[in-house]
């Protein structure tokens, strides 16, 4: 177990795992993304504290942290669908208060995200159609999207007649055809089976390196938040003083591309996944 | 097996045809006793291929169906643009509740006299009588529906960055089109009863004016074919809609 306020040597020694202190997160000058003392309050309950952090372009940051810890709630936030009760979140310098299109959502019950009237085809061409995508040029982007998912062969099909493996495919490529800078993803492969899962994250990981996306990515599984993610942000419920609820900040130093074999046998993913473990356990007594 | 087929197609008029039967003979016996009140189904069906033969049947069914149609579809489009608004804005719908609550429960047919005076007879005065009637169902069951279209849907089109002209037309209205049918299909009864209620007690056209003015010229018969043929054309209509919610339902998209 690590101490968050850790000497300097005893830092250095960690480099592999480069474990950073949550108070004093890394600042720049204009961040792609800033979360400033963000916080959520429920009912007169604070849900999360006051949380800071920065999201590089192109990283890949992953939240856990069990369940009513505000992880999900965190993630609407900075995508503008609530507005926190206090602080903010800032893209390029510009505070988030309304949904953009920049900015793409896949939500975990893909089921009711998808409309259940419009073909898979229908479904992605809703985004090119907010967009204001002339009807001309939506056909080729609709079929693009879809083949970077794997559903080229689905695209007339209704979403009842989807697994719930491709309808989340579907919604992902709804998401992608927004041509987003930013994906914020809530749970999305938390219903699937444990194979779908692991070829979609798979999949997720490949366009995320194709598409240079940044993605914020809410789970409440620490393998997938450690196979997935750049850096893994480690929230704890309940939080109170001198328990913030941001209480792990993990880079995870894993070469890409990872494979599902390998990498979870990688001596550094072990060793993540035994001390985030180890918090998650402490969390729930 | 085609013959217990053949029974089970059959079975439902068994009770309809003992009925008709037993009028017949009921009605004929009255009739050869002085009745005028009273006329065998045989007198009506041919009171009915005389009103058809001269054409009275189709210009009045024709009256009728098309001010029921048009007063509904202004009693629809209106209903549904405003449940539309009032279920989407709660702001809305505290401001528009009063007004709402005092003006539904009056009865449509209590609107004859107004609208007689400001439109006098004929299509227009009818016309108003109907929507004002289809309105009110219309306006509170899409209200409801809309109130009850799944969240998750109103945050995708908030996320996609939708218009909210484009959230009501694409979002909103196909995901009610099935509570919008169970509304449309109480829309065009109302409609139906209230055109025929309006004809009976004011305006001399249509079906309902018709049959009032056989039953009023003591020819029970014709009184008689004019009611059959009310219920006749109720239940086609009626059909008509159960077949196109079908056909609308899987273009869009629903499993049979």
């Amino acid at each position: 177990m690590i101490a968050a306020p850790a000497p300097v040597a005893a830092r250095a020694a960690l480099s592999a795992s480069a474990f950073r202190s949550p108070t004093v997160p890394a600042m720049q000058a204009t961040p792609f993304l800033r979360f400033d003392g963000v916080t959520i309050r429920l009912g007169g309950r604070e849900i999360l504290s006051p949380t800071s952090f920065d999201v590089a372009r192109g990283e890949f940051v992953c939240i856990v942290g069990p369940s009513g810890c505000g992880k999900t709630t965190l993630l609407r936030a900075a995508s503008g669908l609530v507005s926190a009760s206090a602080g903010e979140v800032r893209r390029n310098g510009a505070k988030m208060t309304e949904p953009s299109r920049e900015v793409a959502f896949v939500f975990q019950d893909y089921g009711r995200a998808l409309l259940p009237w419009r073909t898979v085809e229908g479904n992605v061409s809703l985004a090119l159609e907010a967009a204001g995508v002339p009807a001309a040029e939506r056909a080729p982007r609709i079929a693009d999207v879809l083949a970077k998912v794997g559903l080229a062969k689905h695209a007339q099909k209704f979403p009842v007649q989807l697994s719930g493996g491709m309808q989340q495919r579907a919604q992902i490529a709804r998401c992608l055809a927004q041509k987003p800078e930013l994906m914020m993803m809530d749970e999305p492969f938390g219903a699937l089976d444990a194979l779908t899962r692991q070829s979609l994250q798979d999949e997720l990981a490949r366009l995320v390196r194709d598409d240079g996306l940044t993605v914020l990515f809410v789970t409440h599984d620490l393998e997938e938040a450690i196979y997935l993610g750049d850096r893994v942000i480690a929230l704890q419920a309940n939080p109170g003083p001198g328990r913030p609820s941001l209480a792990r900040m993990i880079d995870v130093k894993i070469p890409r591309p990872r494979d599902q074999l390998s990498t979870k046998e990688h001596p550094e993913y072990l060793h993540l996944r035994r001390e985030l473990f180890a918090f998650i356990e402490q969390g729930h007594d | 097996m085609t013959d217990s087929r053949l029974y089970r197609w059959l079975r439902p008029w068994v009770f309809p045809v003992v009925l008709v039967g037993a009028f017949e003979w009921y009605a004929r016996r009255a009739a050869a006793l002085g009745s005028d009140a009273l006329a065998p189904p045989s007198a009506a069906a041919k009171a009915f291929m005389g009103a058809a033969t001269d054409g009275s049947l189709w210009t009045a069914t024709g009256f009728t169906l098309g001010t029921a149609a048009l007063g509904l579809l202004l009693g629809a489009v209106l209903g549904i643009a405003l449940g539309v608004v009032l279920g989407l804005s709660r702001r809305a719908a505290q401001l528009g509740s009063v007004s709402i609550e005092v003006l539904r429960p009056v009865p449509s047919v209590a609107l004859i006299p107004l609208a007689m005076l400001t439109f006098g007879f004929g299509v227009r005065m009818e016309l108003a009588i109907v929507a004002f009637a289809t309105f009110w169902p219309l306006l509170v069951l899409v209200q409801s529906a809309v109130q009850q279209v799944e969240p998750r849907l109103l945050e995708v089109s908030r996320v996609l960055g939708l218009s909210s002209r484009e959230r009501a037309f694409k979002i909103v209205l196909p995901a009610i089109v099935p509570r919008l049918f169970v509304a449309l299909r109480l829309g065009v009864a109302v409609a139906l009863v209230v055109a025929v209620t309006v004809e009976i007690a004011a305006n001399p056209n249509g079906m309902g004016y018709a049959m009032m003015i056989a039953q009023q010229s003591f020819d029970p018969a014709l009184m008689l074919a004019w009611l059959v043929w009310i219920g006749v054309v109720g239940f086609a209509v009626n059909a008509g809609m159960v077949l196109l919610q079908r056909v609308v339902s899987r273009r869009m998209g629903v499993q049979p």
